[in-house]
């Protein structure tokens, strides 16, 4: 009996929010995404200049417009971790509860697309007043399928060198005007590499090289392309791995660590730690740590004192690196009202309007206008990884791009974590990829 | 002095399995120590180093900030719904399934058995789709009907009710039968009593199970407001939680487990008997 009150009180709480939900001229708009849930330090915060992260931005930038539209909108986000959200992004349209707005990496977009799961934007964006002429040409590439748009851009995020300058000083790594100087080609990479440790005893490189997120991957076909080689052909049904390019990034790569420049026993938090630890000079790792390493210098507490960015270097000729894209789309519901997509269109404008606040986390904008206004180059280091807009490289628009990523990082790790040798990583990473792609044709 | 050295061997054998059983105890304690630590340690201090055993730095905001999420009460009344009633089907279908197994005789009784017990090689992962789908097609997602029913026919509980059940002496059932007593009060005025050890072993493992359920909560339950604990506290973390809010995970981690850690404390007894009562058959 004594549970009664409880329950009383959580039937009335339902009641509750099922009358508001119904209440007359309301459009309530459902938004599913990631970026976490911090409705506690967030829930109520409309001034922009008070929210930070990618978790208090999008949240503030939700209220700002449930506050602000005249279309008498609310948007209500639910939150899905990182890990389960598309397993429950697909799950929804199934159980009938359809998201109205979604978060989407373009890599991910094609298996949406291929099934007619999302509604197209051409028409959206040009009734809403949305320009695409404004949009960096990889983001509007990432959100477009067979010639039509899917999805508005929000940002690029790509890997970077997060540096260590204090380090680099003591190696005398330093060009004139006082950037981190960094290789030019593979060798140079070995070399400096080997003088760094010398010099300094501490590693050269800190990296994820557990496979969790693949983030060497991503730096091998960042070579790759910086080679001209696709590493999945466009259509989609053909996979370029076991070449003698591929050979070149790969043995880069692995003489990192037999060379001893770098820790193969870090995973993702460990390669930060040492970053921050002033174990080694430089992270590669995304934009998305840009401000969190920037505070953790600032907050005097790490070891880590002196942080630069830079563009992962065009070692292997080209300037090239790996990019994805957040973008949002409305998934297909037939049952969705006019007024309901006009108002999650107009969250879309919203959204968009205000991509300089998203670009505060550390990604890069998606806008040029953006790019090139002075208040984003007055955000901290924005400017030293500026060129990485332009050798962001657009994924092909690929099914099932998201399955090759995770069956390349198993056989590609083994290579410092086994002793297994690139060609032999290389043949079996082809033949994984290979059984994937066949599904596609 | 022979009488008198048995002791003392018997002793010093006595202290090295002491001496094992705290090595062993420790190195299972040590990661729990570790977790709870480190939920009480600021995130920042965490992305840093994740090492020392000792909460210092200490905070307790990733817990007050647990607190301020608004559905985790809505969250935990899911879960507390979800898991005593599937508890209670299973206990239900388990012992009657068990009884009629152990001691009843009908057609095809064998084939039944081994069919029943069959499913205990179908792995969870095999059925998930096709479950998934015949909710969808009843529309029941999203609701505690589809939470629970899944997990109602148990095939291991069949099994240990059945085996329980057939040990228990026949003396005691002719002499209720020769009082005239119908099967269903055989079983509910002699069987269930007798069993409540097996019971309370499988009520447990199916409270256990039924909190710390994952995926099927997961594709199931797809609005905020009908997930469970588990499922709930996992969307609230950030995108890469496990190095920038990894004190709240813990503390998430920590508050989750709580309830089980609490259930465990008070029903100890029964677990451990009904792990050796399932090894020793």
């Amino acid at each position: 009996m004594h549970h009664s009150p409880t329950l009383g009180r959580l039937a009335l709480a339902a009641l509750l929010a099922s009358t508001a939900a119904t209440s007359a001229g309301a459009v309530e708009l459902s938004l599913l995404r990631f970026f976490g849930d911090c409705q506690a330090d967030y829930g109520t915060v409309t001034d922009m200049t008070k929210a930070n992260g990618e978790c208090g931005i999008i949240t503030a930038l939700t209220n700002k417009f449930n506050a602000e539209n005249t279309l008498g909108a609310t948007v209500t986000a639910q939150n899905v971790e990182w890990g389960a959200y598309y397993d429950q992004l697909t799950a929804t349209y199934s159980t009938g509860n359809i998201p109205d707005i979604a978060v989407m990496h373009s890599s991910v977009m094609p298996n949406f697309t291929s099934r007619d799961l999302l509604m197209p934007l051409d028409d959206a964006f040009a009734a809403g007043g949305i320009d695409k002429a404004d949009f960096a040409p990889a983001a509007l590439e990432n959100a477009t399928s067979d010639g039509k748009i899917y999805a508005l851009p929000f940002d690029l995020h790509a890997i970077l060198f997060h540096v260590n300058m204090d380090l680099m000083t003591e190696a005398g790594f330093v060009n004139a005007d006082g950037t981190p100087r960094l290789p030019a080609s593979p060798e140079e990479m070995i070399s400096m590499g080997k003088e760094f440790k010398e010099k300094t005893g501490k590693f050269y490189i800190a990296s994820e090289a557990q496979a969790a997120e693949g983030m060497l991957i991503r730096l091998w076909q960042s070579f790759m392309w910086q080679q001209g080689v696709d590493v999945l052909s466009a259509d989609g049904t053909a996979a370029s791995i076991d070449t003698p390019e591929g050979l070149k990034a790969a043995e880069l790569i692995k003489a990192l660590y037999d060379e001893g420049l770098a820790n193969p026993g870090l995973d993702y938090s460990g390669a930060e730690q040492a970053f921050l630890n002033g174990e080694a000079a430089i992270l590669i790792n995304g934009t998305w740590g840009v401000d969190n390493y920037n505070a953790q210098a600032a907050s005097g507490q790490a070891a880590l004192k002196n942080y630069s960015v830079a563009n992962v270097p065009a070692i292997f000729g080209q300037a090239k690196v790996w990019a994805d894209s957040h973008m949002w789309v409305i998934p297909a519901d037939p049952s969705r009202s006019a007024e309901e997509t006009e108002a999650a269109v107009a969250f879309l404008k919203f959204l968009n309007d205000n991509n300089f606040e998203w670009a505060r986390t550390g990604h890069l904008s998606v806008r040029t206008s953006v790019i090139n206004s002075p208040e984003f180059a007055a955000l901290p280091h924005r400017q030293e990884y500026a060129g990485t807009v332009e050798a962001a490289t657009a994924l092909p628009q690929v099914q099932n791009s998201r399955a090759v990523f995770e069956a390349m990082f198993t056989d590609f790790n083994a290579m410092w974590l086994t002793g297994t040798e690139p060609s032999e990583a290389l043949a079996s990473m082809q033949s994984s990829v290979d059984r994937i792609l066949r599904r596609n044709r | 002095m022979s009488a008198l050295q048995r002791p003392r061997k018997g002793r010093a054998l006595d202290l090295v399995i002491l001496g094992v059983t705290l090595v062993v105890a420790a190195l299972w304690l040590l990661p729990m120590i570790w977790v709870v630590s480190m939920s009480l340690k600021p995130n920042e201090e965490l992305m840093r180093s994740t090492s020392g055993l000792l909460p210092i730095p200490f905070t307790i905001e990733n817990y007050t900030n647990l607190m301020r999420v608004s559905a985790v009460p809505l969250w935990l009344f899911h879960s507390v719904v979800v898991a005593l009633s599937m508890t209670l089907m299973v206990l239900v279908v388990s012992s009657l399934a068990g009884y009629a197994f152990a001691r009843l005789h009908f057609p095809f009784k064998r084939t039944l058995f081994v069919l029943t017990i069959a499913g205990l090689m179908v792995p969870e992962h095999a059925v998930l789709i096709p479950l998934f789908t015949m909710f969808a097609d009843w529309g029941l997602h999203n609701s505690h009907t589809a939470l629970v029913m899944p997990r109602v026919a148990v095939p291991i509980g069949v099994f240990l009710m059945t085996q329980f059940m057939r040990a228990i002496p026949r003396e005691l059932e002719e002499a209720a039968e020769l009082d005239h007593a119908s099967h269903f009060t055989i079983f509910w005025r002699i069987m269930l009593p007798l069993s409540v050890p097996a019971l309370t072993t499988l009520g447990l493992f199916t409270f256990i199970f039924a909190w710390n359920d994952f995926l099927w909560p997961l594709v199931s339950a797809t609005r905020a407001d009908m997930f469970t604990v588990t499922v709930g506290l996992a969307s609230i973390q950030g995108n890469f939680a496990f190095s920038e809010g990894l004190g709240s995970v813990m503390a998430s981690a920590v508050f989750a487990s709580l309830p089980i850690v609490v259930l465990f404390l008070i029903f100890q007894r029964f677990i451990v008997a009904g792990v050796a009562m399932g090894a020793g058959k």
